[in-house]
């Protein structure tokens, strides 16, 4: 029994359950006043309260999640576009990669939190500075993961591809990229969800809109279920990501799908 | 038709580890015919794979050089198209999309390519199979391939690096058949790398055998099999005598290489 898979219609089911649970004693817990909702409100108030925050005029909710997007989208894209070609390099070339390694080693443990204070003096908080910080705590990331990547993708097809006349340009569009593409995007899936992290925080510091600037502020008028509405939109939001990225994989990766075991 | 097609001159290789230097291939001479069927054999180490690559311009001799139509092969070499142990193919490329790789590259247009590929995926019996991928076929069928990418992409010579040693015996013996009659057909040229003896029987028109690193030609066997596949053959007195002979040559190389004194 013990580490066998359960079916999918199995799992799904017991997690249901499982969540169904967990949700009814934390109803019971602050309905019956063991827990004062004053700290914690009942799942059915924090309903009431995101349906408040979307139906209301200004639908400050969705707003807010389509400005925390763009600017997570945004900053993941500007990092992509720098760190997968870089990554690439690296990943190719030793002498590239033997005197970038030592830089990223720096940048990459640095959480992007600590990023706020020089994005601040150097871009105040507009969008910019939000866009900053997303690309500073997901650039190296990408770095890595595309260079790791790149590298583990079999040297005997290269050799293949040089045997059928490929040039080097070639053996990277038509080799390295797509060898390289399963881990890639295993890789830049994680750091999506990093990228989250970065722009909540920035948010919670130095910014008067997105989902980070809501908890914030309602935790200045002690609005707790404001709060749990804006923690529970960013989780939907990530899985919501999560599921569109793995239809991008099943699409860019259809091979993987057939052929799975080997 | 006599010229050669692939001339070694007098090659040397030396690999330069920390040790020191190891010589894997030594003052090596031998002329390959166009059309020609040629294998090497040897034991582990006598440095046949060394030779290949530098036929295929994966490695460049230390000394001498080696002749492609007369001109030396200094860098990788789409003539001499190489089918490896392991496939090498590419797993997120169909059947017909491994096979028009070469073409591809070279800038063949999109229709003659897939003419082109569809004949020598029928030649190598994989119709049926174009939109396959790698992973989903058997190791036979993956060899087919392999064979298949090389041949669309038109080579001088093929260069065969022990390519069914990780095939079952009975996979193998087909395959063994089915590039006989691949080869005939098309005329090619093939140096083929074994270290089976019957294999390299089944398939040659002549055998060389290597002694131990350093490596050099120790013998040259001109084989006048029926060249069917058919494994009747290997139940010819003449075949047996040939199999006898080379393998007492191998065999001895093999004990000098584990240094054991022959009697």
């Amino acid at each position: 029994m013990e580490g066998k898979e359960l079916g999918l219609w199995r799992s799904s089911v017991i997690g249901a359950i499982g969540l169904l649970v967990f949700l009814s004693l934390w109803e019971v817990l602050v309905r019956t006043n063991v827990i004062d909702p004053f700290f914690l409100p009942a799942p059915t108030q924090v309903i009431d309260k995101a349906i408040q925050m979307t139906t209301a005029k200004d639908a400050v909710l969705l707003t807010d999640i389509k400005i925390s997007a763009t600017r997570v989208l945004t900053g993941f894209l500007l990092s992509v576009f720098v760190g997968v070609p870089a990554g690439l390099i690296m990943g190719m070339n030793p002498v590239i990669r033997a005197a970038i390694n030592p830089i990223i080693s720096i940048i990459r443990p640095l959480p992007a939190l600590s990023w706020i204070p020089l994005s601040m003096l150097w871009l105040g908080i507009d969008e910019q500075q939000k866009y900053a910080i997303v690309f500073m705590g997901s650039f190296a990331s990408i770095l890595v993961y595309t260079t790791d990547a790149t590298m583990r993708v079999d040297p005997i097809l290269r050799r293949a591809a040089m045997n059928l006349g490929a040039s080097p340009l070639q053996i990277l569009r038509y080799v390295i990229l797509p060898g390289a593409l399963p881990d890639l995007l295993t890789g830049l899936k994680v750091v999506l969800a990093i990228a989250w992290t970065c722009v909540i925080s920035a948010e919670m510091v130095g910014a008067n809109s997105g989902l980070g600037f809501r908890i914030w502020t309602a935790k200045e008028w002690s609005d707790t279920g404001q709060v749990l509405v804006g923690m529970i939109s960013i989780s939907v939001t990530v899985l919501v990501l999560d599921i569109l990225f793995r239809g991008l994989e099943r699409v860019l990766l259809p091979y993987q799908r057939k052929t799975s075991g080997t | 038709m006599s010229e050669a097609l692939i001339k070694f001159d007098n090659i040397t290789k030396r690999f330069s580890l920390r040790k020191g230097d190891i010589v894997a291939v030594k003052d090596f001479s031998l002329e390959i015919k166009k059309g020609e069927i040629l294998t090497i054999v040897g034991a582990s180490g006598c440095g046949k794979t060394t030779l290949l690559n530098m036929v295929a311009g994966f490695l460049t001799p230390s000394s001498g050089n080696i002749l492609l139509d007369g001109q030396p092969i200094t860098k990788v070499e789409p003539r001499c198209g190489m089918i490896f142990q392991n496939y090498a193919l590419f797993p997120w490329l169909s059947v017909r999309k491994n096979v028009e790789f070469g073409p591809k590259i070279n800038g063949v247009s999109k229709k003659v390519r897939r003419e082109e590929s569809a004949k020598y995926i029928e030649m190598v019996g994989l119709k049926g199979f174009e939109d396959a991928y790698p992973g989903e076929l058997s190791g036979g069928m993956r060899q087919r391939t392999a064979l298949c990418r090389v041949l669309a992409n038109k080579p001088d010579i093929l260069l065969c690096d022990e390519p069914f040693a990780a095939l079952d015996a009975m996979t193998r013996q087909i395959m063994q058949q089915e590039l006989l009659r691949i080869v005939n057909e098309s005329g090619q040229t093939v140096l083929f790398i074994t270290h089976s003896i019957d294999e390299a029987l089944i398939l040659s028109d002549k055998i060389v055998v290597m002694s131990v690193r350093p490596g050099t030609v120790k013998h040259i066997y001109d084989i006048e099999l029926p060249h069917s596949g058919k494994v009747e053959v290997q139940l010819t007195d003449e075949y047996l005598k040939l199999k006898r002979q080379i393998w007492a040559m191998v065999e001895e190389e093999v004990k000098i290489s584990m240094n054991i004194v022959s009697s």
